[in-house]
């Protein structure tokens, strides 16, 4: 576990030392903002929820969150430190995970600063507090299974902006797969594996207020899984 | 104690070593030398748990690379070829990052933490810059914090890829001095292409070419062995007449050959020698001897060795492996 902090706080200091984490918290907030009063409308709806906010989340985590993994691994690379990174007495599992926990980190510190959002806005009418933990709840894990994806793509690549594009590219395409299914009459089973895949699909039910353990077991099998491919790749790399 | 045994390390279809085994014990500094592409840095790479062997075995203070990676990369400090650094960090959170890292985390080893790095830092004069970020340190003082990196942890086992690349000759002789006195209690080794810092700072030396081990042991000894014909060159004021004396030099018992070297206009002459194997020492005191009957006098008598140039250029260039 300590091995996994040692990592975390490197990367933390990363973040915080360079404009990154700065510009993705103030970047977060203001797409946030702007969607809440302007595109969601919150005056005009007259109602005091914040779905309107919610329902945009994966598309504003879809492009901000790779601005935080793209530098994981790539950066790395390209300094050379990966080479002294993996001759440190750690496991695989271990630099990912610390990696992993850094990003979340700084996600969590947006998800925490856009709170006085919902908290002024309860003061216009009385909000359904369970809701809006369902909805902060399925903002982590969607940001989760974000940063695990870019995780993966950074560490199978060697350059930060390449990284970028393809971490925002293959989350606005697994975001935007639902719309498929309401696009195209697909047989039922495919627009069920369809849906199944699409990150927005199973954001959907928490931006409504429900938590359903399926949708929770979706973002946790894409992190685990994107995080251990992750450690795949890079013990796979010793072997070169 | 570091050994290895034939060691293979294959990146596709290229072999880049193909089977070498040497060992090294503890207070010894082994240097690496050969030509860029011979396959130094590789064999950093395996001892240091970043490739694994393709086949044969790498085993240091009795853990093996492959089967106990952490435990060696625990045991060891390491600097990779052009020290890279995290450059957002200053010296001193870098050098914290370092320790945590190699196994001095955590809360309750905050005073063992404190202490190393207060070594680590007297050791390689960084005490001056501990709170200046790493960017913006030159690269003498990077070096010295890629030093202060790998000995943080106190480790037995030092691996240093180049490890005076790049500094002036001040740092370079800095960073030797440091070298000098960790190699006096750790196993180091280093490679470099630098000859003089072989014979500096090493005591044993393994030359490699194309990844095969062409020469193996003290400089001296690989010298020894590759020297042929000695060769002196004197320098004599108070020659009559030169062509006379090279025929008096000549007739010096071993002497093989004996010509005129350098310019013959006025001043003192100047000769090379050529003695047999092994007799240089009987062909200098005859060199003496004759000066002293025919009235010359020995400005200078050079014997000439082979240089770590000479026998690198040798072992990589121009003879066949051995």
């Amino acid at each position: 576990m300590s091995g996994v902090l040692t990592i975390a706080r490197r990367e933390l200091s990363a973040y915080f030392n360079s404009p990154v984490a700065y510009i993705f918290i103030v970047a977060f907030l203001l797409a946030c903002g702007t969607l809440f009063f302007f595109v969601g409308d919150f005056f005009a709806v007259g109602q005091a929820t914040m779905r309107g906010y919610f329902s945009l989340m994966p598309f504003v985590l879809s492009v901000l969150v790779p601005a935080l993994t793209m530098r994981l691994w790539a950066e790395e690379r390209k300094q050379g430190t990966y080479e002294l990174l993996l001759t440190m007495p750690f496991r695989d599992g271990q630099l990912v995970a610390g990696k992993y926990l850094a990003a979340m980190a700084v996600v969590a510190a947006a998800l925490a600063l856009s709170l006085p959002v919902p908290l002024m806005a309860s003061m216009f009418g009385r909000f359904d507090s369970g809701a809006i933990v369902a909805e902060y709840l399925g903002a982590v894990l969607m940001a989760s299974a974000a940063s695990a994806i870019g995780q993966a793509v950074s560490g199978a690549s060697k350059n930060q902006i390449s990284a970028f594009m393809a971490t925002v590219m293959l989350l606005l395409a697994l975001s935007l797969l639902s719309r498929v299914t309401t696009l195209l009459s697909l047989p039922g089973w495919l627009a069920g594996l369809v849906n199944w895949a699409s990150l927005s699909y199973h954001f959907g039910s928490f931006s409504r207020g429900v938590v359903d353990t399926r949708d929770v077991a979706y973002f946790v099998i894409i992190t685990v899984s994107c995080l251990y491919a992750t450690a795949r790749l890079i013990s796979a790399g010793k072997w070169r | 104690m570091i050994e290895v045994s034939a060691l293979v390390k294959r990146y596709g279809p290229f072999e880049a070593v193909r089977g070498v085994s040497f060992s090294v014990g503890s207070g010894k500094v082994l240097g690496l030398l050969g030509p860029n592409g011979a396959g130094k840095t590789t064999i950093m790479k395996v001892l240091t748990g970043y490739h694994r062997p393709s086949s044969g075995r790498a085993v240091l203070d009795g853990r093996d690379v492959v089967e106990d990676p952490e435990g060696v990369k625990a045991s060891l400090g390491y600097l990779p070829e052009g020290v890279p650094l995290y450059l957002d960090m200053t010296v001193a959170e870098y050098l914290e990052f370092a320790a945590s890292a190699r196994g001095l985390g955590g809360k309750e080893r905050r005073a063992d933490r404190k202490a190393a790095i207060e070594r680590a830092v007297d050791a390689c004069g960084l005490s001056g810059v501990a709170g200046v970020r790493l960017e913006r340190l030159s690269k003498g003082f990077r070096q010295r914090v890629g030093l202060a990196q790998a000995i943080v942890h106190d480790p037995a086992i030092l691996i240093l890829d180049e490890p005076t690349t790049g500094l002036d000759p001040n740092q370079i002789l800095e960073i030797r001095s440091l070298i000098r006195s960790l190699g006096a209690r750790k196993t180091v080794i280093l490679s470099t292409h630098i000859l003089q810092e072989v014979e500096a700072l090493c005591s044993e030396v393994i030359i490699l070419n194309e990844g095969l081990i062409v020469a193996q042991g003290s400089a001296e000894a690989i010298g020894a062995g590759l020297q042929g014909d000695e060769r002196l060159e004197c320098v004599v004021k108070g020659v009559a007449d030169p062509a006379e004396a090279l025929a008096s030099i000549r007739a010096i018992p071993s002497v093989l050959s004996a010509e005129p070297a350098g310019p013959g206009t006025g001043g003192p002459a100047r000769f090379a020698v050529t003695a047999g194997k092994g007799r240089g020492d009987a062909v200098a005191e005859g060199l003496f001897d004759w000066a002293a009957a025919s009235g010359a006098k020995l400005l200078e008598l050079r014997r000439e060795r082979l240089s770590m140039e000479d026998i690198f250029v040798r072992l990589t260039r121009e003879e066949p492996r051995l």
